[in-house]
């Protein structure tokens, strides 16, 4: 068990009448540090590759995608589209019983 | 960005806990800003008029904006997102504190009175129940471990994130500001024992060393944990100041010890009750010429609703039960209250020192106190506000 808590005392306030909006402000909250943190991370490592010798960031920049790969990036941001707006999608496609 | 902590407590962060600071410096930034800005046209162009068209007339109180702001959709986010902010500055803090603890602890015992301080523990003293039974600004961890520094790196380490920029490089531009105020308005003052009240990590204690060398330096916190750590934070940055476990309301120096008490960001954490006798226990200490010297938030009397409403967000949102109650006082009723007169009452806005050039701010502070929705409010055009009074 920790030492020292992470939470204060007391309730928290709710600032929507919708059940759940002000945990999911949270989680969307959360969410954005957590790709920040992987946002300064890529950053980093290309800086520390630049000091190794590896012009990362440069290469990165300039980088054309084969055929091939634009197909995989293509699908890949389809599945992350899709999987986004999954909650939507029902709305106007049933799931089948 | 969060501020570097410049002594030798600072913990070494993790890169992915370092950027997650960064993210949640930016945030408020962004919040306290952006957000505030459009949150304040949002009043202006349709939460306002649509309540002046139900009541009949203007809103007159901060109730009266709080009351329409409440439904309106980017109130509710602007409260949301400020609200998950404050918890993720202590919350991208602790778990880095707790791991470096015992080291921490070993270093604060090797710089601790390194500049000749001392530290003063009263473990018989009563804490008051405004520290015990809230976690102010919702900082947990108060308590939990008041034999080690732990609750004032929480306290120092969760500034570095949450004061965005707002508060100075070494987190002391309150403290730089107010003193300075002093010597530059009142040269031919030379204060010679200086008291700072409430006084935490004592960031803001160690700007009246600095300002005054020749002066006698001393901080009171009822805080153990938080003292700990002011003492060998200061004993790192090379400054002599003596911190002692003490009740603001019931100090126990001899009368007529003191040239200068001062708080900051202290009396809105304390019952009216409390500020009074802490204002008679600063006449008591006092010299005759001395002078009490307060940075505080600014009365809502010299506001405007919409702007007394902005600032009293805290209160009814971050934890601050006392803040309102503070805000809503007449403030020279308050030091009459402790026994100074009325005519010796002084009030001031400053720029932030650490911030602009020495002759520039000895030029701000010849100038009136001007008082409106900027003072005191952490956004790019903040400036200080104080109060305070002389003792005959």
């Amino acid at each position: 068990m920790s030492l020292l808590p992470l939470e204060a005392a007391g309730k928290r306030p709710a600032f929507f009448e919708e059940p759940g909006m002000d945990q999911l402000v949270s989680m969307m909250l959360e969410l954005a540090a957590e790709v920040w943190v992987v946002k300064e991370r890529v950053f980093v490592l290309e800086s520390v590759l630049g000091q190794h010798g590896i012009a990362a960031r440069d290469a990165v920049e300039a980088y054309v995608p084969t055929a091939d790969e634009q197909q995989t990036l293509a699908a890949m941001r389809a599945a992350m589209t899709a999987q986004l707006f999954r909650t939507l999608a029902r709305e106007h496609r049933p799931v089948r019983s | 960005m969060p501020m570097e902590l410049l002594h030798d407590l600072k913990v070494a962060h993790a890169q992915d806990t370092r950027a997650r600071q960064d993210f949640v410096s930016a945030l408020r930034g962004y919040v306290l800003n952006d957000m505030a800005a459009g949150m304040k046209q949002r009043y202006q162009e349709a939460v306002a008029p649509a309540l002046r068209q139900r009541l009949g007339r203007p809103a007159a109180t901060q109730d009266d904006v709080h009351d329409a702001m409440r439904g309106d959709l980017f109130f509710k986010f602007y409260s949301s997102v400020r609200y998950n902010a404050q918890e993720m500055v202590w919350r991208s803090v602790v778990p880095g504190i707790e791991a470096a603890l015992p080291e921490m602890q070993a270093r604060a015992a090797e710089v601790a009175g390194r500049a000749g301080g001392t530290l003063t523990l009263d473990p018989a003293l009563d804490l008051p129940e405004n520290v015990t039974e809230i976690d102010v600004h919702l900082m947990p961890g108060v308590h939990a471990a008041p034999d080690t520094p732990a609750a004032g790196a929480i306290y120092d380490n969760g500034l570095a994130v949450f004061s965005a920029g707002f508060m100075g490089r070494e987190l002391n531009d309150i403290g730089m500001s107010m003193a300075n105020y002093v010597a530059k308005k009142f040269p031919d003052f030379r204060p010679a024992d200086i008291l700072d009240a409430g006084c935490t990590v004592g960031h803001n204690t160690l700007a009246w060393a600095q300002t005054y060398p020749a002066a006698r330096v001393t901080g009171i916190d009822v805080s153990s944990s938080v003292l700990r750590y002011a003492h060998a934070r200061a004993g790192s940055l090379g400054i002599a100041a003596h911190f002692h476990q003490m009740d603001a309301t019931s100090l126990g120096f001899p009368d007529e010890s003191f040239d200068v008490v001062f708080s900051s960001m202290f009396l809105h954490e304390m019952s009216v009750k409390d500020i009074k006798l802490f204002f008679a226990e600063a006449h008591r200490v006092l010299r005759p010429g001395g002078l009490l010297v307060n940075m505080e938030l600014p009365p809502n009397q010299a506001l405007e609703p919409y702007d007394q409403f902005y600032l009293d967000w805290d209160c009814y949102y971050n934890a601050e039960p006392y803040y309102r109650a503070f805000r809503d006082q007449d403030y020279p009723a308050l030091t009459r209250a402790g026994g100074f007169a009325a005519e010796d009452y002084l009030q001031f806005t400053v720029p932030q020192y650490t911030y602009m050039e020495d002759a520039a701010f000895a030029e701000a502070v010849q100038r009136p106190a001007t008082i409106d929705g900027e003072t005191g409010r952490l956004s790019a055009s903040l400036q200080w506000f104080g109060f305070g009074a002389w003792k005959r």
